[in-house]
């Protein structure tokens, strides 16, 4: 049986996520601001950020390199960690299946930046990623659909799960009839942190709380799907908009 | 990561031998990071290297 209540270690948890963040932030801070101003319908998570955590994730790819691993394989992981993570959604392990989630999110990070510096980046590859980058979303989000199966909370995940793939699969179609779409506020980065850190802090005030409220509590995880079906709908639409105003009249294919 | 996956072990999973290892892990290798950057942050790059590359 899970323990299910250790504000203690949650607690230390807490300490060691917030020493993280602060040396996070420290680092971002370092990073030169943009020169220009965020476009309308820009990700909502910006190019210092970015920056930041390409930097950050240098060295990890740097030993990638040197160990000679394919982006294949880290495309491969990515998908199992999805798994793992869809697998602790659906036992209610909320602070390892954030984690996870966020662990995936970084390894899709890395498969391209690898990729690109062995000079491999290819059609195949692209495919592939993109290919298994639906799976792992689906496996994450069968995962938390199965711990709130009977929870008014389902019908935010289906929401959050139809439209993260429509969010992709608009943009697939749009560049299949010659339309470049790079517009969206909530891609798959975004989708990963919403989710990640909605489900680890979800899992912390749970532990946090409940000497008080006696029982476990998912609330934020709950707002956090909620978040993120709203805010991946929306996107959706603003990729759809985008993609037929820039086809115009053009005639079909 | 070791130390935050063995915090998560510990607070959802029976498994606490598992977590204890993680967490002992985890300690050890941010201790020895910390050291490491209270060191580079001396030198001025800590985190986000230098323009040189350092």
């Amino acid at each position: 049986v899970a323990p299910a209540c250790r504000p203690g270690t949650a607690v230390l948890a807490a300490v060691v996520v917030a020493i993280a963040s602060l040396l996070a932030v420290r680092g971002v801070a370092r990073v030169p601001p943009a020169a220009e101003p965020a476009q309308p319908g820009a990700p909502l998570i910006g190019p210092r950020i970015r920056a930041w955590f390409r930097e950050l994730l240098a060295p990890i790819e740097d030993h990638l390199l040197r160990w000679g691993v394919e982006p294949d394989a880290v495309t491969y992981a990515q998908l199992v960690v999805s798994i793992f993570a869809g697998m602790s959604f659906w036992n209610g392990w909320m602070f390892l299946a954030g984690w996870l989630t966020i662990l995936a999110g970084t390894l899709d990070v890395l498969d391209g930046g690898v990729a690109r510096r062995r000079g491999v980046a290819t059609a195949r590859g692209a495919l592939v990623d993109s290919l298994v980058d639906r799976y792992a979303e689906f496996a994450t989000f069968l995962g938390l659909g199965a711990f709130f199966r009977a929870d008014w909370v389902l019908l935010p995940v289906d929401v959050a799960c139809f439209s993260s793939l429509m969010v992709s699969y608009t943009r697939a179609r749009a560049e299949s009839l010659g339309v470049a779409l790079g517009l969206g506020q909530v891609q798959r980065p975004e989708r990963y942190l919403i989710l990640g850190t909605g489900a680890w802090l979800s899992d912390l005030v749970s532990h946090l709380a409940c000497p008080v409220l006696g029982r476990p509590t998912h609330a934020v995880l709950a707002g956090a799907v909620t978040l993120l079906a709203v805010l991946s709908t929306a996107t959706a639409l603003q990729r759809a908009r985008g993609a037929a105003r820039g086809l115009g009249g053009h005639p079909a294919p | 990561m070791l130390l935050v996956f063995g915090l998560g072990f510990r607070l959802d999973t029976p498994w606490q031998g598992v977590a204890w290892v993680f967490m002992l892990a985890g300690a050890l290798s941010a201790g020895a990071g910390l050291g490491l950057l209270v060191r580079r942050t001396t030198g001025g790059d800590a985190f986000v290297q230098s323009e040189g590359g350092g």
